[in-house]
């Protein structure tokens, strides 16, 4: 049975519509995120699935039993659900332990259980030698930790994530999304994870859903997403990409000033006539000083080029496409000088048509 | 001059001797406890009174707190089984709580007593009064009994006195004033101190005394002098003893209490006339307590109640009771006293009146 | 196989009872009181009469007027006094911070009315200590200070209201980052321009806010008026009220002739929220930052100057005057040995009829109203801050009400409210704490609804995600982390109901009288000596409390910070 469902789920406030009519279901055991700018509505129906939020209109299910509908709305401390916040929200009244065990107490465990869990718990996410700290006294990874700890340790049925790792600098919100996964991978945890961050969802996720405007673009797995964005949002939002409107005329793909063989995508030809919308990522476009010899091979021209250490990042003219420009990525050892001469090879597998 | 000024009978003050006046009025009132005779009619009234199970509860504004408790507390020891709640506030707030009283259909109120008389004839005129007969009455001065109400709905219960008091630093006995309007000269210049006639019964009752005396131009020619004005008439014991003021209108008792002390206070009874102020008391219609507020109104005329006014510095309303130490006898001092109906017409005109004269 | 849900949790029973609560403290005695003023005084007919009698003539008019000047030129007197001690504690290294702190306290615990009786002892034009010093030092013929006079009057009101400014000016001071003054000081501003052109700028709607209450306590206040205002030959909007309780009562005219300081003062109330909301405030961001002391070199002194000169005039003088009366035989006779005496004290704490019991009634009332007032105001600020109830602005709206309603008007519609049936509260303990907790739950209102902005949401969602209702996560999270502020604005609730006097003594019953209402009446009663020595019986009891309080949070508890 399907472990959670949001069905036909909207949230209005006034006359804006935070949350347009979405569809997800996730199944047991499943790492699910939220994927999308600031304002799609991805905290809010992480807040409706905890039930902070009563929907305006649809329903979420949880193994079968309604939670949420607008008539209707399970309290969230009857959902058997935990949630891991923006702010952390660690108690500073409260040591590192109280704060794990405070779940378990609510649970009315015995004594010596809720300490024995709390115990383990802290000793799974590094943080056992700390537990009479009070939360003034951690850092800010630590506090990420403890709030973790807390929400797991009562093996929740579902686990929800607001942008955990925001307030993170940059090293440590690394470590902390192997440290999420790590932790799914052992408890199995059912989880829904909003976040802004592509990185962050795509190293964690079984399956990203990408919100834009209150609505789910596209749910996939992190390598379908990237490689086959099916909107123009997702294949723009995931990763960098190029955009070039595509049109057949006689076997060519007129890509506007250059062509392509029009047999080049696979299966996914469009008629005579017809235009497509085509995404091409910058790192599927090799840059070569001689030409290729084949129909795949475009001359252009340099325009500019950064170097980012990890690579070079190029702006490309193709010759006789007038405004058209295009992103290329190369290694860092190849390097070309603004107006030099270069080919363009692209490959047909990388090539994909947006709806 | 009306003929306002009236003379306490003589009849009576025999029972002053010298060693009462003498006592400090503490010890007198805590070390004596005087058998106080009950009367028959008393004993059936507190003999009905324990059976129904009253109380009596005194809205009362004229004493101070201290002398209404021992009152309230004397009159529970008297009559055991008997309680008397005493409900001392200013006078405003007594009234004001019997009328919302009386709004809301509470009988809070058993028994009220208060200087304001109008508060009595409105009371009286509304039917709110209930109609009875003291037997003590009788043993008070004849002045009170005749300033008691004829139609029996309230009587006189105690009397206070406003005339001259002065700091004796600073003014001499015999440069004192003799007489009110010693009071307009112009040595007294910004030495003399009065209370305020809308906060004041006292001052109010002085006011509309002198008024009748020596019309509003004594006011007129008081103002030159730049009163200093209290609210309440023993605001000018305060002002004298700083020494802020040297002379004022004020009350006999409260300042023979503060002299009592050490404080440098005398008081003159002033050869045109002393004011004499009444406290009067009633009985409220359809009270709870019938038989515990007429057994009470009672013991406010007794012999007892006396002494404990004597002891606090009160006036006493009963010849065979000595006044309070330092008090003249009232017999030998000419009184001044408004009839009910010219205090009750006078007063709303003197404090309109006081308001354009002066200035608040 | 969707199951029906039901929608109420239980805590939304808890939350309609504190809005029930609510109507009983404030919004029933207020509406007793409209009805009353529209209401002809025997026939009960619907009437305007009272208001053309309150306000139809131009003495009762100018009462209005000099409450409003009175009220503007004590507050503005208050600023004056307070917002260089506020700024000198707050961001400077001004030696003796800690003594301009107890001179605040002590201010504010000093009742008003003590303070005005201390001022009258020294400032009366003929025989106050200062114009009798004056005279024998330089052989002059007139006084040098009159209390009696519309500018005595205001200081001295403003003494004793100064910590209110001083509170608010300080805790928003102890706002502001020293990089916003950094910012200037590096474009080449000094001390003092940064001072008056970044710093006191950015608190300045705090300032306002001081000033505007202060101005309405003014203008609610009656004991000074009463002492200083008559003699002084003015008549403002409490003395005059208390007219109309002179015989014949016209309390529907009280009544009629108080309503538009409700308007002026809910306008006040208005124009502040108006100045606050306002982006860009220190007081709006509420976060703390670096802070670093000025240092203010020689000029320290000058400022420990200015506190020591507030000090002698709000607590040390006025402390000599009653103290040397509380401990005289008569005090018209001066200093000298033979006039000492400890019988006042005696004669109180032991042979007084009520005082003892007043001693017991007044900290009983004030910490009972204390307590209630917190946790209703705490409860009903949460309720509103995390929008629990629909009308949340109608329920602020009503416990910030109070505040501008005289005590002795609001004590008018408590007693038409509740003294009679069904309820026949007169004469009970729970009248006067019902009427002190009204009176003040503004204060505490003020106080939990920042402490409960200081709290993150997500701090109780966590609790609720992980099992616990609302009231686990009240209980468990936001008391905890609220303790030192409620303890704070408890102690604050507490000291002005230990001062209170306008409400208290209209409600008083026999068993129920309180200090500062036997202090009136003694006052009445033209005996100094006692009451200066009650006086100092009130000071030393309530600072044990304070005391105490200040042990366990802290000497700022005052500051209205939430939170920790």
């Amino acid at each position: 049975m399907s472990k959670l469902v949001l069905r036909n789920l909207s949230r209005r406030f006034g006359s804006f519509t935070a949350v347009d009519a979405i569809d997800l279901t996730l199944q047991e055991g499943e790492f699910v995120s939220l994927l999308g700018p600031s304002g799609c509505g991805k905290t809010t129906t992480l807040r409706m699935i905890a039930g902070f939020i009563p929907p305006t209109g649809g329903t979420i299910e949880s193994d079968g039993v309604a939670l949420s509908s607008p008539d209707a709305v399970t309290p969230p401390e009857r959902r058997g659900m935990s949630m891991i916040f923006q702010s952390y929200a660690i108690w500073p009244n409260m040591t590192v332990a109280e704060n794990v065990g405070f779940g378990l107490k609510l649970r009315k465990l015995p004594s010596e259980e809720v300490h024995r869990r709390t115990g383990e718990i802290l000793e799974i996410v590094q943080m056992g030698h700390l537990a009479g700290r009070y939360p003034a006294e951690l850092s800010g990874g630590q506090q990420q930790r403890v709030a973790l700890a807390r929400a797991i340790v009562v093996k929740p049925s579902v686990l929800l994530l607001d942008e955990p790792l925001s307030n993170l600098d940059a090293n440590l919100r690394e470590e902390m999304r192997f440290e999420i996964r790590r932790l799914h991978d052992e408890f199995r945890i059912t989880t829904v994870y909003v976040t802004h961050d592509q990185a962050e969802a795509m190293v964690t996720s079984d399956r990203i859903a990408v919100m834009n405007a209150g609505k789910i673009e596209q749910v996939d797995a992190p390598f379908a997403l990237y490689n086959r964005p099916r909107t123009r949002f997702v294949a723009g939002f995931i990763g960098r990409t190029n955009f070039l409107e595509a049109r057949v005329h006689g076997g060519q793909l007129d890509l506007g000033g250059f062509a392509l063989p029009a047999g080049v995508l696979n299966g996914h030809t469009p008629a005579a006539g017809q235009s497509v919308l085509l995404s091409v990522r910058p790192q599927s476009i090799a840059l070569a000083r001689e030409p290729g010899g084949d129909a795949l091979s475009v001359p252009a021209r340099i325009v500019e080029g950064a170097y980012l250490g990890e690579h070079w990042d190029y702006l490309v003219a193709p010759e006789g496409a007038g405004e058209t420009k295009l992103r290329v990525t190369t290694l860092p050892s190849q390097r070309h000088q603004p107006g030099e001469q270069v080919w363009l090879r692209f490959d047909p597998d990388q090539m994909v048509p947006i709806a | 001059m009306t003929d306002t000024g009236r003379r306490l009978d003589r009849r009576g003050f025999v029972g002053l001797t010298a060693g009462g006046l003498l006592l400090p009025g503490l010890v007198r009132a805590q070390g004596i406890a005087p058998a106080t005779e009950i009367s028959a009619h008393e004993r059936s009234l507190y003999d009905a009174a324990k059976k129904a199970n009253e109380s009596a509860t005194w809205y009362v504004s004229h004493y101070t707190s201290e002398t209404a408790e021992q009152i309230g507390r004397a009159f529970e020891a008297t009559y055991p089984g008997i309680k008397a709640n005493v409900v001392r506030t200013t006078a405003q707030v007594a009234y004001q709580r019997l009328t919302q009283d009386m709004r809301a259909r509470v009988r809070n109120c058993d028994v009220f007593s208060s200087t304001d008389i109008g508060q009595y004839t409105t009371l009286k005129t509304d039917g709110q009064l209930e109609k009875y007969q003291p037997q003590n009455l009788r043993f008070l001065f004849e002045t009170f009994q005749k300033a008691s109400d004829p139609d029996h709905f309230y009587w006189v219960t105690s009397a206070g006195t406003v005339l001259i008091n002065y700091n004796t630093r600073h003014v001499s006995a015999a440069d004192a004033p003799k007489k009110w309007t010693d009071l307009l000269d112009p040595k007294w210049r910004n030495r003399i101190a009065v209370g305020h006639p809308s906060f004041s019964g006292y001052v109010g009752n002085w006011v509309v005394a002198m008024r009748l005396a020596y019309g509003w131009d004594f006011f007129k020619a008081l103002e030159k002098n730049k009163p200093q004005i209290g609210r309440s008439i023993n605001d000018t014991v305060t002002m004298l003893n700083s020494g802020e003021r040297w002379v004022g209108a004020g009350p006999g008792a409260t300042t023979q209490n503060s002299a009592s002390k050490g404080n440098p206070l005398a008081i003159v009874y002033p050869e045109d006339g002393t004011l004499l102020m009444i406290a009067t008391t009633g009985i409220m219609k359809s009270t709870r307590n019938p038989n515990a507020a007429r057994l009470f109104v009672e013991f406010l005329m007794g012999k007892r109640t006396n002494e404990i006014h004597a002891a606090n510095f009160t006036d006493t309303t009963r010849p065979d009771v000595p006044p309070y130490p330092g008090a003249k006898d009232l017999a030998t001092v000419k009184l001044l006293r408004p009839t009910d109906a010219e205090i009750e017409k006078g007063i709303p005109e003197i404090r309109e009146l006081w308001r354009d004269t002066f200035g608040v | 196989m969707l199951r029906r849900l039901s929608v109420i949790e239980p805590a939304t029973l808890l939350w309609l009872l504190l809005v029930g609560a609510l109507v009983v403290l404030v919004a029933w005695p207020v509406a007793e009181l409209l009805v009353a003023s529209f209401t002809a005084p025997r026939t009960g007919a619907w009437t305007l009469s009272n208001y053309a009698a309150a306000y139809g003539r131009a003495r009762y008019v100018e009462a209005l007027f000099n409450s409003l000047y009175l009220g503007a030129a004590s507050a503005a007197i208050c600023a004056v006094l307070a917002v260089p001690m506020a700024w000198a504690c707050s961001r400077t290294d001004m030696p003796g911070r800690g003594f301009a702190w107890f001179t605040v306290l002590a201010a504010f615990i000093i009742p008003p009315y003590l303070g005005a009786v201390g001022w009258i002892l020294l400032a009366g034009p003929n025989s106050g200590w200062i114009n009798q010093a004056w005279v024998w030092l330089t052989g002059a013929e007139e006084s040098l200070v009159n209390v009696y006079t519309f500018w005595g009057m205001a200081i001295v009101i403003a003494l004793h209201s100064y910590p209110f400014i001083f509170i608010f000016t300080k805790s928003a001071l102890d706002l502001v980052n020293s990089e916003m003054e950094d910012a200037a000081n590096i474009l080449g501003a000094g001390t003092w321009t940064t001072t008056l052109k970044i710093t006191l700028p950015l608190v300045w709607p705090t300032i306002l806010a001081g000033i505007i209450l202060v101005f309405l306590e003014t203008i609610a206040l009656f004991g000074t008026p009463a002492i200083i205002g008559i003699p002084a030959r003015i008549n403002v909007v409490t003395t005059q009220l208390w007219q109309f309780f002179e015989h014949p009562v016209r309390a529907e005219v009280a009544a009629a002739y108080s309503m538009p300081l409700l308007l002026i003062t809910a306008g006040l109330i208005g124009l502040q929220k108006l100045m606050l909301n306002r982006k860009g405030y220190v007081s709006q961001t509420g976060k703390g930052g670096e802070r670093r002391m000025i240092k203010l070199g020689p000029w320290r002194w000058v400022l420990l100057a200015w506190c020591g000169f507030v000090c002698l005039l709000s607590v040390a003088a006025p402390m000599v005057a009653l103290v040397q009366a509380s401990f005289s035989r008569a005090w018209g006779r001066g200093f000298s040995l033979d006039n000492l005496t400890i019988k006042n004290y005696r004669y109180l704490l032991f042979e007084h009829d009520g005082a003892a019991l007043a001693v017991v009634n007044t900290f009983v009332f004030s910490a009972a109203a204390a307590t209630l007032a917190i946790f209703i105001a705490l409860a009903i600020a949460y309720v509103v801050k995390r929008k629990l109830l629909p009308m949340g602005g109608a329920l602020a709206f009503l416990c910030m009400a109070p505040f501008v309603i005289p005590g002795i008007v609001m004590a008018i519609g408590f007693y038409a409210a509740y003294a009679g049936p069904p309820l026949t509260l007169y004469g009970t303990a729970a009248m006067m704490i019902l009427a002190f907790t009204a009176r003040f739950l503004p204060i505490a209102y003020a106080n939990g609804s920042a402490g409960v902005q200081m709290i993150h949401p997500e701090m109780e969602e966590a609790v609720r995600i992980l099992g616990g209702g609302r009231l686990t996560a009240v209980k468990s999270v936001v008391i905890p982390l609220l303790k030192k502020a409620l303890l704070g604005g408890w102690l604050l609730v507490f000291i002005l109901a230990t001062r209170e006097l306008s409400a208290a003594i209209f409600l008083v019953g026999p068993e129920t009288r309180t200090i500062s209402v036997l202090l009136y009446d003694l006052s009445e009663e033209g005996n100094l000596e006692v009451l200066s020595a009650l006086g100092g019986i009130l000071l030393v009891i309530t600072l044990v409390f304070v005391g105490t309080g200040m042990k366990l949070i802290g000497r700022d508890f005052m500051l209205r910070r939430g939170g920790e």
